[in-house]
């Protein structure tokens, strides 16, 4: 388990954390979202080691993170912006690694090369900027981490190479109980491989719950009122509303039977609960109208 | 075998449950045929495992499907006849007959339907 509790970081007097705790339970994917500047790669170079927090505390299992090789070598990062040094090939990376996590499997190494099919003969910075992500996973992999982060993975990989990755990196959780943390934009994606997510913004929490926790609390109402009714009731608890001629979409943080059930009474013509996708759920939580597109004439 | 359509915004876990419903329902599975395992789905989906999970869960928990632990799960030989669905089917064909009656369906025809099974325009 990672626990991150009450961390802040500050940077020149800007808070890029303030006051953040996160709990990553064992053998789940955490997905991390949040805004461009919300805090996310921040965070996650503190649950790297390679930032030290100002105050509150990051452990995993129990241990801190900072300067704890013991800890380290069962926790793997894929980086944003990958780095390696010029003339390095791929082997070279794979014996640095091996070097350094003592749980390294070169089987594994050689089986996964039938996936990513690259030759590990080859200069990392002769490759494209796909297939050194695809590096990065096979090394990663190879490691046999307990712990994985993921800083926006799979930009610029193809959708057929997406897919090879989330299954292999499934498969360990599934089988060996990893641990991931995943930060990325690409909600529709998360949806599919995450059951925890974290909501960021502005170096804090807005909301961090399981999937299914998130999806069954949130629903989108679209009814149509009798004619005596022009104005939503009172007391119907909506987040955000909408009025498209007759159809009122309602936004209501119930589940579907609840929010059913909550506008009954007024005999509406027609009601339908339409369940709310991760994109949606993101936009309204932070915020729905401030955050719309905003309209704006070149 | 399962698909998973994008872009629709039903949740994946109920795609998946509705598929396997399907599936049974239909008689494509039948009573006593093994599922694949939550590892397998996952990775053959590139789906979380605790997604998967929650579909099995749900299927077994309205009859559907028999999990054997440490086996694995079974497509069950008798579905539990859950009075909350039947009311709600109940329901929706009340609706259905209201619809059709108003297009002009005579009564006759909607027994008809009731009796077969199915309605005259699939036979012919």
């Amino acid at each position: 388990m990672i626990e991150v509790k009450n961390v802040t970081k500050t940077f020149e007097g800007f808070h890029a954390l303030d006051d953040i705790s996160l709990t990553i339970p064992n053998g789940s994917v955490y997905g991390l979202v949040g805004p461009n500047g919300a805090g996310k790669t921040t965070l996650i170079k503190h649950l790297q080691g390679i930032y030290r927090q100002d105050k509150g505390s990051i452990e995993v299992d129990g241990a801190p993170i900072w300067e704890n090789p013991a800890v380290k070598s069962r926790l793997v990062s894929i980086p944003d912006d990958l780095y390696y040094n010029s003339q390095t090939t791929i082997e070279d990376m794979m014996h640095f690694y091996k070097g350094i996590y003592p749980k390294f499997s070169k089987e594994r190494f050689d089986k996964l090369q039938n996936v990513f099919e690259i030759d590990p003969h080859k200069q990392v910075r002769k490759l494209s900027k796909g297939m050194q992500k695809q590096v990065w996973f096979w090394i990663t992999l190879s490691c046999m981490p307990e712990y994985l982060i993921l800083d926006e993975p799979v930009d610029g990989l193809d959708p057929m190479m997406r897919r090879n990755v989330w299954s292999l990196v499934l498969n360990d959780v599934s089988e060996h109980g990893l641990t991931v943390m995943v930060s990325s934009h690409n909600l529709r994606e998360l949806e599919d491989v995450c059951d925890n997510v974290g909501i960021m913004d502005h170096g804090k929490m807005v909301l961090e719950r399981s999937l299914e926790q998130l999806q069954d609390n949130i629903v989108k109402l679209q009814l149509v009122f009798p004619d005596w009714i022009t104005e939503i009731p009172n007391d119907i608890e909506y987040m955000h509303a909408e009025k498209i001629g007759r159809v009122v979409t309602l936004i209501i943080r119930k589940n579907a039977e609840e929010a059913t059930a909550m506008v009954q009474k007024y005999d509406p013509l027609f009601v339908d609960a339409i369940p709310l996708t991760l994109e949606e759920i993101f936009i309204y939580e932070l915020g729905g109208d401030k955050n719309a597109v905003k309209e704006f004439i070149l | 075998m399962i698909t998973l359509n994008y872009r629709d915004s039903a949740p994946i876990y109920a795609q998946i449950k509705e598929n396997l419903r399907h599936q049974i329902i239909s008689g494509i599975l039948t009573p006593g045929d093994k599922l694949p395992s939550v590892r397998e789905l996952a990775t053959q989906l590139s789906i979380n495992p605790n997604t998967i999970q929650r579909a099995y869960n749900e299927l077994e928990l309205e009859g559907f499907i028999i999990s054997v632990l440490g086996k694995g799960n079974y497509v069950s030989s008798d579905f539990s006849r859950d009075p909350k669905k039947i009311e709600k089917l109940k329901d929706t064909l009340k609706k259905t007959v209201n619809e059709l009656r108003f297009m002009g369906v005579s009564d006759e025809e909607l027994e008809k339907i009731i009796k077969t099974g199915e309605s005259q325009n699939d036979r012919s």
